[in-house]
């Protein structure tokens, strides 16, 4: 595998990251794929390989440390998936083995439906040959592979950083004049769609203030900062608010497997609330959000918990050790309570999530 | 042709239990076709189609049930229908999707290893899981899960002290419907307990009675249907409303070669439903009709003879009860298939892929 000196030199922003992630100096999701993704690219770029495993499990191995640094934070995870899955792409594109057709089977048929007549294109191209385990320059592979493959990095780099604008790009579709819309916390992705749709429409937003971290009161602040129309409204009266509020939309902090999510503390009684007087509850989330997990060992939340400080904090010494206090980051939403999820690849319902988990990831990375 | 059928037929009952327990229905009908290819002396695709078309049909009139047999059989012949080749005469051809077909039905027995795989992690330490009837996928499922939790068991069990926990690891409990008419649900429990499982006959009408002390329901299936709805032995439908009702997870397990391009609305659009099923008795004109249903007219008599009706027996009850049910997509959480765990929207995307297009 790769040589020391270089493995030395993957490993100390490897390592830097890890640290990061275990300290949660690098929080959120869109902000841990971007350093994970520019970790990769580094990791890759230095890499010595000579076959296509070589990589995939040098990659793999990183992804796992960064993984096991923060597995809360499952974008790290998606952002690896995604990296080695473009890999595989652009290695059996450039590859130029066109492994189908001839073993064209029942299997096949099952998974893949009916056989499309593709015309062949004779690639007129002269490639350069890609030979794995050249015994004579054992670099000749990365060598021509690399390039490809730094491309393809940058693919899923610029992906992420059009994300908001992609996800908005529809936002007027999905909010008509004077409606009233509900939402909490501080999710950059809803504050964007909705400053998007705020340029064609005019309506209302009701944000809740989302105890004890107050994400909805910078949310609020930003919101009417943009010039919408903007209420603060404490979180307990969500419910009583609801029979006015003609769309919920929230952010996310995982997509799961199911069509569930992961997202901030209060969003489960938000999307309830909804259920019950039957209003849409629409998510925007970025792709990279996508997880390929299935919410399994947590009925309600993530297991994730932040400083109990916010809801108890010191200064009531008498109570502190009288009671346990759990501050947890994030609710986890069934996904009956959904809607539609609104992602820079298009807007799904959320029983085809795990199709979509399906085109974007390899089946082989769902356990890193 | 009429004597390809009855040869065939033959085969196709022969390959059921020849198989052991393995080979299920529509596999024993894809080999079944094979096996008419290869005696069939059909000159052009066309004939080939139309003697594979009236085989399936000849064996599903034959079969009391025939829904497993007709999604295998229709998997098998829309397969052929547009296999692409290059064959250079039809008897290459056929030798080929002859091939195909046998390839696949060795391939597809790997599948229920490949589910129970995806279902496992589904099992939680300590759970009570809920299952219908007999179910060989279901069954290596459970198999599976207690092999490798009690090797788990053991491995953290050695560096605890106590020696109890690393022979008696107690790892998940499965209840067991009875499942009448048939009463597979006997053959699952003496399976499960001489491998050690933990396991509990329930009587099918006690199913809301445990289901709060069941975490999930785990269901094997004849076949997964267009929208995604289930057909299994009867009962299943009743026990996902249950589990519905108690808010608790229903998990289908069942390998892609089930699923089947059929849409049923209810009960009745079954292909097994019959004017039979679920008739009333004519009580007068039952003496007066003469045994020319095939029906053994001495179980009638047991019912009227002496003005008892009470006097039933299993068989008699079982006559005009139906064999499988249909349960709608709704009630459904999960469909483990070899294809990957799917919603129950997912089934018709890879039905759609196969048959239309």
């Amino acid at each position: 595998m790769a040589s020391d000196p270089q493995s030395a030199a993957n490993q100390r922003i490897v390592e830097d990251l890890v640290s990061r992630l275990r300290r949660r100096q690098l929080v959120g999701s869109r902000a841990t794929a971007l350093e994970t993704l520019l970790v990769l690219r580094q990791v890759v770029s230095k890499a010595r390989f000579s076959n296509i495993d070589q990589l995939v499990n040098i990659i793999r191995s990183v992804g796992r440390r960064l993984v096991d640094a923060q597995p809360k934070e499952h974008s790290v995870g998606n952002t690896v998936r995604k990296v080695l899955h473009h890999i595989r792409e652009e290695y059996h594109t450039a590859n130029e083995q066109p492994a189908v057709e001839s073993s064209f089977s029942i299997a096949k048929f099952v998974l893949q439906g009916q056989p499309r007549k593709q015309a062949t294109i004779p690639s007129s191209e002269t490639r350069v040959p890609l030979k794995e385990n050249d015994p004579d320059d054992p670099d000749s592979f990365a060598r021509v592979l690399k390039p490809v493959l730094m491309e393809a990095i940058q693919d899923v780099f610029d992906e992420l950083e059009t994300v908001y604008d992609n996800i908005s790009k529809n936002a007027k579709d999905h909010i008509h004049s004077d409606e009233i819309i509900l939402t909490l916390g501080m999710s950059k992705t809803v504050d964007f769609f909705l400053k998007a749709a705020a340029h064609y429409r005019n309506y209302t937003v009701i944000v809740a203030e989302t105890a004890p971290f107050y994400g909805g009161r910078e949310m609020a602040k930003s919101l009417s900062s943009a010039g919408i129309s903007t209420f603060l409204v404490p979180d307990s009266s969500i419910y009583a608010l609801m029979s006015r509020v003609n769309k919920v939309i929230l952010g996310a902090h995982a997509i799961l497997a199911n069509g569930g999510m992961f997202a901030t503390s209060g969003s489960l009684l938000a999307a309830t609330a909804a259920r019950s007087y039957s209003t849409p509850v629409v998510v925007c989330a970025g792709q990279f959000k996508l997880t390929p997990l299935w919410n399994l060992y947590h009925e309600y939340g993530a297991l994730d918990f932040g400083d109990p400080s916010a809801v108890l904090g010191f200064d009531e010494g008498d109570l502190v050790d009288k009671v346990d206090v759990v501050n947890p980051y994030y609710d986890y939403v069934r996904p009956e309570l959904l809607d539609v999820f609104i992602t820079n690849y298009g807007d799904h319902p959320p029983s085809s999530i795990y199709r979509l988990l399906k085109e974007t990831y390899d089946d082989e990375d769902n356990e890193l | 042709m009429r004597m390809c059928v009855s040869v065939l037929i033959h085969i196709y009952d022969e390959s059921l239990p020849s198989e052991g327990q393995k080979l299920s229905t529509p596999l024993a009908a894809i080999l079944a076709l094979t096996e008419m290819m290869e005696q069939s002396n059909a000159g052009t695709m066309f004939e080939l189609l139309t003697e594979l078309k009236g085989a399936a049909e000849a064996l599903s009139r034959q079969s009391l049930n025939p829904i497993g047999l007709k999604a295998g059989c229709e998997l098998f012949i829309e397969f052929i229908t547009l296999f692409p080749h290059d064959a250079a005469s039809f008897s290459e051809l056929k030798t080929e999707l002859i091939r195909q077909g046998q390839h696949y039905a060795e391939q597809a027995l790997a599948y229920r290893a490949k589910i129970a795989e995806l279902a496992f992690d589904f099992i939680k330490d300590d759970s009570v899981i809920l299952t219908h009837s007999y179910s060989r996928v279901v069954l290596q499922t459970l198999l599976l899960a207690h092999k490798r939790k009690r090797i788990s068991g053991e491995i953290s069990g050695s560096n605890a002290t106590c020696e109890y926990f690393s022979s008696h690891v107690l790892c998940f409990s499965v209840f067991v419907t009875e499942a009448r008419p048939r009463g597979m649900g006997i053959k699952t429990a003496e399976m499960l307990t001489a491998a050690g499982i933990p396991c509990t006959v329930v009587l099918d009408s006690a199913v809301a009675y445990a289901i709060d002390k069941v975490d999930f329901v785990l269901m094997g299936s004849e076949a997964v249907v267009e929208s995604g709805g289930l057909v299994n032995a009867v009962g299943s439908n009743q026990i996902a409303i249950i589990a519905k009702a108690a808010n608790k997870p229903f998990y289908a397990l069942a390998e892609s070669y089930k699923f089947h391009r059929m849409f049923p609305l209810s009960q009745y659009d079954l292909p097994s439903h019959n004017p039979g099923v679920l008739s009333f008795p004519q009580t007068m004109s039952a003496r007066a009709r003469p045994a020319s249903s095939g029906l053994p007219s001495k179980a009638s008599s047991v019912l009227f003879d002496n003005g008892s009706p009470i006097r039933m027996t299993q068989e008699d009850i079982a006559r005009n009860n139906p064999d499988v049910d249909y349960t709608r997509p709704d009630l459904i959480s999960l469909v483990f298939s070899d294809v990957g765990s799917l919603t129950p929207e997912g089934v018709s995307q890879y039905l759609v892929g196969m048959f239309a297009g």
